[in-house]
């Protein structure tokens, strides 16, 4: 075994990827499928607020009011999308550009804290403790048992919204409790990938295996297999190559996608 | 039930709306809709972009809380139990093509008995799927992406979907846009074949006069009310038309020169004007 392998602070790095590359991908099938991924920048980006005001407020591990946050802002999204005739684009520049210019006055009031910008945007992984690896590994079980569990209802409101509540399926309870769930990985995501690049874990994966097949049960073992691979294989990279973690983890995502965009093309030169 | 007994109670309508009333934002989109649609017949709701033909279909589908009056399909107040003897084809699939879902696995949803554990692929599903989904070609179609289909596959796979819920009334929303014209001929001999195998309620809701003309047994036109109903060829004549749709139309009659009646003058005409 390596010796990097031994650093306490590299085994808490891949736990989290091993629990949130999967779970990412698992909810990107079901985010792509509706075109939500402009969604997920914006409860990342929302996240920005949840820490500057966790702080404020005396915390010392801002998860707690980074989720909460985050939680607030996907339901006032899913809320202003029921109740106004807003586009769905419109809410969320909205809801992003505010919470991110919040977060920022709120961290400028606090001259100490300044330096935990750049965590945040560009993530850390050498502050990812235990407590993180306990988070994400229980949202990745949350993840997993509910998208699996309700994975017919989800593909049929992914197909056609009024046809699901016709066929039976209980869309407002799946549309909250999937964006509560997106919402859990992608803000325990934050601490390691960072705001800015959060989207790729969420994005990259699905949208690589679609290219590679055309029915959803491939495509939803596919996306896991790719979401476990690049988030394991980026923080297995960045070590030896010294490079920053985040970063290095969204690009071993942008190889994957370039290599599948590659085989695709290969295999039928006159699709993707 | 039998038809012959002779005190039954008469079968309750498949659709009976009493006055329904639905204001959006600053429209009384409904205003006072009454309707009775019997067991057992292809009808059709006509009227012009803006009747409210859509947000009709969406009160039957519980889709759209009505501000007054009241929906009854099936004898039933509408709520998911009565809907799952209901059928809805929507107009199209506004699917991306980042998803993907074949048809095998998109009609699969519709039915417990096929809607297996992550999409596990097996014999018995495929044979499920076609015996209850006959004569619409699915076969072929089964493993091909839902996202790759013509117009007129995803349509017939969209009755598919609807067929395979067994349902009583099957509710079909502008079946024919995005199909071109002879897939559009295909297209309603299917639903006419349907009719007659199945003998359920259909309901065509639908700007297209060309074909209520031909194919339904009564019509029904809608302009924030029932203006008139009747059977096609009472309905569709200059007059009917310039109440529902508030301009002058001269219908075009498809069998002009054979002898086909057109519609005398003084045929019984249901006016319900307010």
């Amino acid at each position: 075994m390596p010796d990097f392998l031994m650093e306490p602070f590299m085994q808490r790095a891949l736990l989290m990827a091993l629990a949130l590359g999967p779970a990412c991908g698992l909810l990107g099938v079901f985010v792509t499928a509706r075109r939500m991924s402009f969604f997920s920048d914006t409860i990342a980006h929302s996240a920005l607020t949840g820490v500057a005001a966790g702080f404020l407020a005396g915390f010392e591990d801002p998860t707690l009011p980074v989720l909460s946050f985050c939680i607030m802002v996907a339901v006032t999204m899913l809320w202003l999308r029921e109740r106004t005739r807003l586009l769905n684009d419109t809410i969320m520049a909205v809801l992003l550009s505010v919470s991110v210019a919040m977060g920022v006055i709120l961290l400028s009031l606090q001259r100490n804290r300044w330096a935990e910008l750049d965590k945040y945007l560009l993530g850390d992984v050498l502050s990812v403790g235990w407590s993180d690896v306990a988070w994400a590994a229980a949202a990745a079980v949350a993840v997993t048992v509910a998208v699996l569990a309700s994975l017919n209802p989800l593909a049929l409101l992914a197909a056609h919204e009024d046809l699901a509540h016709v066929s039976g399926a209980r869309v407002r309870l799946l549309n909250y409790g999937f964006v509560i769930l997106l919402t859990l990985a992608v803000s325990l995501s934050i601490r390691a990938l960072g705001i800015l690049l959060v989207t790729s874990m969420v994005v990259l994966p699905p949208a690589t295996a679609r290219m590679l097949v055309h029915t959803l049960r491939a495509h939803v073992l596919l996306t896991v297999a790719f979401g476990l691979t690049g988030a394991v294989g980026g923080v297995l990279l960045s070590y030896p190559l010294n490079l920053p973690t985040g970063p290095t983890v969204t690009m071993t995502f942008g190889a994957l996608f370039a290599a599948s965009l590659l085989v695709a093309r290969l295999r039928s030169p006159a699709r993707p | 039930m039998t038809p012959g007994a002779s005190n039954a109670r008469p079968a309750p309508a498949a659709i009976e709306v009493h006055d329904a009333r639905v204001r959006l934002g600053d429209t009384d989109v409904l205003r006072g809709v009454n309707l009775r649609v019997p067991m057992g017949q292809m009808v059709a709701l006509i009227g012009p972009n803006g009747s409210g033909k859509t947000t009709l279909l969406r009160c039957l589908l519980g889709l759209q809380r009505l501000d007054a009056g009241n929906v009854r399909i099936l004898g039933e107040p509408v709520g998911p139990k009565v809907l799952r003897r209901v059928g809805y084809v929507p107009q199209r699939l506004p699917l991306d093509p980042s998803f993907a879902l074949c048809v095998r696995e998109f009609l699969a949803l519709r039915r417990p008995d096929t809607r297996l554990w992550f999409f596990r692929r097996t014999r018995a599903t495929d044979d499920i799927l076609l015996r209850h989904a006959p004569g619409l070609g699915m076969e072929p179609l089964l493993s091909r992406p839902l996202s790759g289909l013509s117009g007129g596959q995803l349509q017939r796979v969209l009755i598919a979907y609807s067929l395979l819920g067994d349902p009583e009334l099957l509710l079909l929303d502008e079946p024919t846009a995005g199909v071109d014209t002879p897939g559009e001929q295909d297209f309603y001999q299917l639903i006419g074949d349907v009719h007659a195998r199945l003998g359920i309620t259909i309901v065509l809701v639908s700007h297209d006069l060309g074909m209520v003309f031909r194919r339904a047994s009564w019509v029904y036109a809608l302009n924030g009310v029932i203006c008139c109903e009747g059977r096609p060829e009472e309905v569709i004549n200059a007059n009917s038309l310039k109440a529902a749709y508030g301009i002058h139309v001269t219908p075009y009659h498809h069998h002009h020169h054979s002898h086909a009646p057109v519609p005398p003058e003084g045929v019984p005409i249901t006016l319900h004007r307010r």
